[in-house]
């Protein structure tokens, strides 16, 4: 479990150089795919001037192709847990991000156009398509939905990809950028990435991707107010802590490193990302006989290749609280994935008089 | 260089002093009075023509300026001309004064509170931000007080759709002008014409439908006052003045749940979603929560931390199925015989709540074995009654077997709801009882109905129930037990298993559930069916404006549509027969009313807003066949161009939801909050209200050019005077101020100064408009129209006035009543909850279920033409397949395949969904018309058909428990028993 704390978060493994991370944990087990997150990040971040096709923030069908499409077999990362050397990676084509399609609504109300309400293109992909299909057959089939931001790495292998070094960690945050005026466009971060998380933007000529909405957290608005990123505020069921890494006394610490539940997705990329996912849990298969059964719905090993071999530990740990809550008993770790404290979710200004 | 430094300097504006712990909302104002209106006639509008997209790329010009003419010339990696070297950027970058691109995003002129009115139920308060005259987003205001910390935190309230709302503002689709039509209906080719055009034309039309005594062939539809009263009130008003018809809506969408009036007395009442938490068991029965309720869903899914067990029962593995503990898979269909299944066990074992059952219920009243009928105290000499009304007093036996009246039925009460007596017991009766009684008759043999409820459970052994439903015997006789077992037991119940036919027997067979258990009238109990929204929390107010005369010519909507369609012979020959005994009786309303030679005119005019009638109308080719062309005039208020609009004759723009004053409110939760607009409605539209109010000024106006006399209404004792009607539309009749109510803004403070939720009569506590636009206000009380107080501390739970209080519940028989003795009852054999195999070959002989379900990505037909959420979509209207019945028909996914039966045929394309059952053909339904190639519908497959049930009046001759009132009770427009077949595109049929 946990290792020693000696209260100013030195067993966590911060970037050198950088003062404090900004995380982010996400319990996929309240994520209903609703995508309230993906337009709340689109009516902000992403419309228009060529970024009508990003998804900064996207949630997609896991089991499924994701977006962009097959991004889980496109390279990019690190060779090795040393971070000596770059993997390769690929540039996904325009299709398998898909277009953002424009309609014909006015032909069709105004004009008198006898066509139907279509796409401007005959689209074959887009950042949903394979919304709720998921894998297996009824009654056993599975699925979940996999919400997906930048994971504002510890090792981020977009920085070691950039030729003319335009992305950076910010100090106080960790957050990771990419400099909108010193970036030539030349993709290769969108290659180095292997999240398939920073988008080329064709008008600007330069690559864009989530800036963990920094400007919400400074309190740059009128009012000066802070704000959690609009995906996180945003979300219906809340499914999405956010404070610091080493801050020992928020849950985020807790859930990474103290109880394990809370794991980065495809940690053998070795960027070390600081979006940590809850893994989800689903009700048991049935029988031919329409039995419930003792059986996972969702097969471990998936979930093994999703988030590596600590998900079972992960799993149990979840399962084991929730039998002692169950049984009338209290949970420390049930309580904080629960959204009965406001105050709690979102912790970032703790270090503020550091 | 910390960007914290700036997030720490908090200035002192925080300028509401609440100790709540909410730092989290900007300043939200809402500026006095109305608008500015635009100029009226030619529509030289000053604001409102920059569209949203030539905005955005306005922003998007000054980002590509922003970051420097570099980027055009300077493009090579080795030319950094006087550019520092960057070491490692990790932590340490030295030209970070360009992240302030980002940070001018993050600016905006004016927030305004607002939300959307949508028949969803989720009455989501959010913040509208502006940014140089335009909305630019929103994001909900999260600011809901808490009233119990134990609870999950209630904010946000909120979805995707609601998240874009704003796109709608300056979208494509916004009518901005009135507008006449020139083509066909459905062609879309218009002419615009001006304001005074437009009234005028339909002011016309009116006064010479009043004149000719056709006041009842004008017909307004608009549902759910709950999401915007005043705009349901504005032209329900005006139609109101007419002697107008107004339409029923929760029936007609099959929204309404008939077993909630048949047993309860009640048109539903369910317990706030806050509630859920408290629940140690709960099955999501065909409520697709996760989808359906986004803004509740939190409830649900926090529940399982909190040792909740969550069941949930659907026909797919369903989005909401993922988030369960349990999963249960009955046959579509058969969710009667899973219930009654569960019924047995828990009956038969013994985990029945007998004290509850006694008391609370109709289980120990005496039934007459030679009719069927309960036995009363008019029929038995031996028992002495006090009772106005002796035929409607029921009889027990007590522990001595001596026949004992049922306090609190009928008989002793002042009409259906009387709180003056008492259901509580002085004996104890039996529940299992069975003697011979000497009658007026003779001898009868005559037993509780709980002995009949046994016999008919008996038939659900556990091989039939898993042969009928497919469910493993040990798994539903397991959740069975732990339901009864646990303490607080409650079942969420959704549309999915109120769209069938037989929807009443499968409402009676899951409430019998709760009730067997005593799971009623607590916290974290009850069944909640949260389908539609049938109610409005401040209900005298809202009832008061939107019909100020008191006499309202309601209209069960099925019926009507059914009837002017004409397919009353749609169904078999009895059935047929009972709508028109129905019609005949007086049991079920329809308008025009029969006139005095027998003759009945057709429906002539309607108006729709809020609402997109045509394309969610069942019978869709019969609707379009039939009874469009009756009508001469069709009038669709809309900010956007939707299927109804499309097939109107007159178009009138309306304000969108952020351009206006109104409330909002749900039965989800208990808290009111406003509209307060934004920005000026666009081009030249107006508010509802304005809309209706100006139409009354030009009806007063023609009239009086005319010299128009007062009529007397043919049905209620009243005139109609069309001299006076813009006088009587603006005139408040509880003060009697003329005047009183020509704006928005003051319609909204008469509701809530009208209402005992929002100004007690007990109490100096009262709720302004200004006082929601601060913050969602919490109802202070419940009036009539609710079950339960609304009580500080706890989430609203219904049924604690017969549960707790021991009022009478407002049924004949004063208690939860599973036996009905109606004579259509017991002929068809429905007094008790039975399962009966629905309609067959319904749109012909097929082999796959057609189911329409209510989606992710829009609420009906709203949003279902939105760009930004159809591009998270497939971009056209798609139909979920199992991948085994698409291999056998040849058809992959992303093919264009026809869905077919006997009566349309409807293009669309083929997802392929393994968490499908075989069998079932699912199309997420409530595309609108224009997005389908050909002239047909999502609808267009399914025919109406009514179930006689449905169409009764009980009592027979007073009707006291079932009559027809709009959304209380009337036939529900049912459609899940439709027969269909796909093909791939171009396919022949066999």
């Amino acid at each position: 479990m946990s290792t020693e704390s000696d209260g100013n978060g030195e067993s966590v493994d911060l970037a050198e150089g950088v003062d404090h991370q900004v995380a982010m944990v996400m319990d996929l087990n309240k994520c209903i795919g609703c995508q309230t997150c993906t337009v709340a990040c689109k009516s902000l971040w992403t419309e228009g001037g060529g970024r009508d096709y990003m998804y900064w923030n996207n949630v997609e069908t896991k089991p499924g192709e994701g977006y962009p499409r097959d991004w889980e077999n496109s390279g990019g990362g690190w060779k090795s847990a040393d971070h000596s050397e770059r993997q390769p990676g690929e540039i996904p084509d325009q299709e398998d991000y898909g277009e953002a399609w424009e309609f014909n609504h006015k032909e069709i109300m105004y004009d008198g156009s006898d066509q139907p309400l279509r796409p401007n293109s005959d689209p074959e992909w887009g950042p949903n398509w394979d919304e709720d299909q998921g894998a297996g057959e009824y009654p056993n089939s599975y699925y979940f939905y996999l919400p997906r931001i930048c994971n504002h790495c510890t090792h981020p292998s977009c920085v070691e990809a950039c030729p003319r070094k335009a992305i950076y960690k910010r100090e106080e945050d960790g957050i990771v950028l990419i400099d909108q005026e010193r970036c030539r466009g030349y993709r290769y971060c969108v290659e180095g990435c292997p999240y398939k998380k920073v988008y080329y933007n064709a008008t600007q000529k330069t690559s864009e991707k989530c800036i963990f909405c920094y400007p919400r957290l400074e309190g740059e608005g009128p009012e000066g107010e802070t704000f959690a990123p609009a995906c996180a505020e945003e979300c219906p069921p809340q499914l999405r802590l956010v404070g610091f890494l080493d801050d020992e006394q928020g849950p985020i610490h807790k859930l990474v490193e103290e109880y394990e539940v809370a794991l980065p997705l495809h940690p053998e990329y070795q960027t070390q990302p600081n979006v940590y996912y809850i893994p989800p849990f689903a009700p048991p298969q049935h029988s031919e006989d329409g039995e419930t059964t003792g059986i996972d719905r969702i097969p471990r090993q998936y979930l093994e290749e999703l988030f590596g071999e600590r998900v079972h530990d992960a799993l149990d740990t979840i399962e084991r609280e929730r039998e002692k809550v169950d049984r009338g008993g209290e949970s420390e770790l049930l309580d904080m994935l629960t959204d009965t404290n406001p105050a709690r979710k979102y912790r970032m200004e703790v270090f503020d008089d550091g | 260089m910390s960007r914290n430094d700036t997030a720490h300097d908090e200035t002192a504006e925080e300028s509401d002093a609440s100790d709540r712990d909410d730092h989290r909302n900007p300043e939200v104002g809402d500026p006095a009075g109305e608008p500015a209106q635009p100029v009226d006639d030619d529509g030289s509008v000053s604001s409102g023509s920059v569209s949203r997209r030539s905005f955005l790329e306005g922003l998007g010009v000054a980002s590509v300026l922003g970051i420097g003419g570099a980027s055009a010339t300077d493009d090579s990696l080795f030319e950094m001309d006087g550019l520092q070297t960057v070491g490692d950027p990790i932590g340490d970058y030295p030209y970070r004064d360009w992240e302030d691109l980002y940070r001018e995003e993050w600016d905006w002129d004016s927030v305004s509170r607002s939300t959307h009115s949508v028949n969803c139920t989720g009455s989501c308060s959010w913040n509208v931000y502006v940014k140089n005259g335009q909305v630019w987003r929103e994001e909900q205001a999260g600011d809901y007080p808490r009233f119990d910390e134990s609870l999950p935190d209630p904010n946000p309230r909120g979805c995707q759709k609601g998240a874009c709302y704003t796109d709608y503002v300056n979208a494509d689709q916004r009518i901005k002008h009135p507008l006449k039509r020139v083509g066909e209906r459905g062609e879309g080719k218009w002419k615009r014409i001006s304001w005074d055009e437009a009234l005028t034309e339909i002011a016309e039309h009116v006064v010479d439908e009043v004149q000719d005594g056709r006041y009842d062939a004008i017909s307004g539809f608009t549902p759910i006052p709950a999401m915007s009263p005043v705009s349901f009130a504005s032209g329900s008003r005006l139609i109101n003045l007419l002697g107008g018809v107004s339409h029923s809506f929760y029936d007609w969408y099959s929204d309404l749940p008939p077993g909630q009036p048949i047993t309860w007395g009640t048109q539903t009442d369910n317990a706030e979603s806050a509630d859920w938490y408290n629940a140690d068991y709960i099955i999501a029965w065909g409520s697709n929560i996760n989808v359906t309720r986004i803004p509740d869903a939190k409830y649900f899914l926090d529940a399982g931390y909190n040792g909740t067990k969550r069941v949930g029962v659907f026909t797919d593995y369903s989005q909401t199925a993922i988030h369960t503990d349990e999963w249960v898979s009955p046959e579509p269909g058969t969710d009667t015989a899973l219930a009654l299944g569960m019924a047995q066990t828990i009956v038969d074992e013994g985990l029945h709540d007998e004290a509850h059952l006694k008391e609370q219920t109709d289980m120990p009243l005496l039934v007459r074995q030679d009719t069927g009928k309960f036995l009363r105290a008019s029929e038995v000499p031996a028992v002495n009654t006090d009772a106005d009304r002796p035929e409607w007093m029921l009889l027990m036996a007590d522990s001595d077997g001596q026949l004992r009246e049922a306090p609190g039925s009928l008989g002793e009460r002042d009409g259906q709801k009387d709180y003056s007596k008492s259901i509580e017991l002085d004996f104890d009766p039996q529940l299992d009882a069975e003697q011979t009684v000497h009658t007026t008759d003779g001898s009868v043999r005559v037993r509780t109905v709980w002995n009949e409820l046994r016999d008919e459970l008996a038939q659900y052994d556990p091989e039939t129930v898993h042969e009928e439903t497919g469910v493993g015997t040990e798994t539903y006789q397991r959740v069975a037990r732990e339901f009864a077992e646990v303490d607080k037991a409650k079942i969420i119940q959704g549309k999915g298993v109120n769209d069938w036919y037989h929807n009443d027997l499968g409402n009676r067979a899951i409430q019998l559930l709760v009730t067997l258990t005593g799971n009623l009238g607590r916290q974290g109990t009850g069944l909640d069916h949260y389908v539609g929204q049938e109610k409005i929390w401040t209900f005298h107010g809202w009832k008061t404006l939107s019909f100020p005369t008191g006499k309202v010519r309601g209209v069960p909507t099925t019926l009507w549509t059914y009837y002017h369609a004409g397919i009353l012979d749609n169904t078999d020959e009895d059935t047929a027969e009972k709508i028109r005994e129905s019609i005949d009786k007086d049991w079920m309303p329809v308008y025009p009313e029969e006139r005095s030679d027998g003759s009945r005119p057709d429906p002539s005019t309607m108006f729709v807003w809020r609402g997109n009638y045509f394309n969610q109308a069942k019978g869709n080719v019969a609707v379009e066949d039939e009874l469009w062309p009756k009508l001469d005039l069709v009038v669709d208020i809309n900010f956007r161009m939707d299927s109804t609009a499309m097939y109107s004759d007159i178009v009138l723009p309306t304000a969108s939801h952020y351009e206006k004053h109104d409330l909002s409110m749900t039965d989800m939760h208990t808290y009111v909050h406003p509209f307060t607009p934004a920005v000026e409605p666009l081009g030249e539209s107006k508010t509802d209200w304005q809309i209706f109010r100006e139409l009354a000024a030009k009806i007063q106006e023609v009239a009086t050019e005319r010299g128009v006399e007062p009529i007397d209404d043919r049905k209620f004792d009243r005139e109609i005077d069309l001299t006076t009607i813009y006088d009587d539309y603006v005139r408040d009749w509880a003060s009697g101020e003329e005047d009183a109510l020509a704006e928005d803004r003051a319609a909204c403070e008469y509701i809530l100064e009208h209402s005992e939720e929002s100004n007690p009569a007990d109490s100096d506590e009262q709720i302004t408009f200004a006082d929601t636009v601060e913050e969602p206000k919490r109802l202070l009380e419940s009036g009539d129209h609710w079950t339960s107080d609304i009580e500080e501390g706890e989430a609203y739970t219904p049924w604690k006035d017969f549960v707790q209080d021991k009022n009478p519940w407002p049924t004949a028989t004063g208690r939860q009543q599973y036996y009905i003795d109606h004579d259509w009852f017991l002929e068809l054999g429905e007094q008790l909850p039975t399962h009966k195999e629905g309609p067959t070959n319904t749109g012909g002989d097929y082999p796959m279920e057609y189911n329409t379900p209510h989606g992710r990505w829009s609420i009906h037909s709203t949003w279902r033409d939105s760009e930004k959420l159809l591009r998270l979509q497939r971009g056209e209207p798609v139909v979920y397949l199992h991948p085994e019945d698409a291999a056998e028909r040849g058809i992959e996914d992303g093919d264009t395949v026809e869905v077919f039966n006997d009566l349309a045929e409807v293009e669309l394309q083929a997802k392929l969904y393994p968490s499908s059952q075989r069998g079932t053909a699912r199309m997420y339904f409530a595309w609108e018309r224009f997005q389908f190639p050909g002239d047909t519908d999502f609808n267009s497959l399914v025919p109406m058909y009514m179930k006689p049930t449905q169409l009764v009046q009980y009592p027979e001759d007073t009707g006291e428990h079932l009559y027809f009132f709009p959304n209380y009770w009337g036939p529900t427009g049912v459609n899940s028993d439709v027969r269909v077949d796909v093909r791939k595109q171009g396919g022949t049929n066999e």
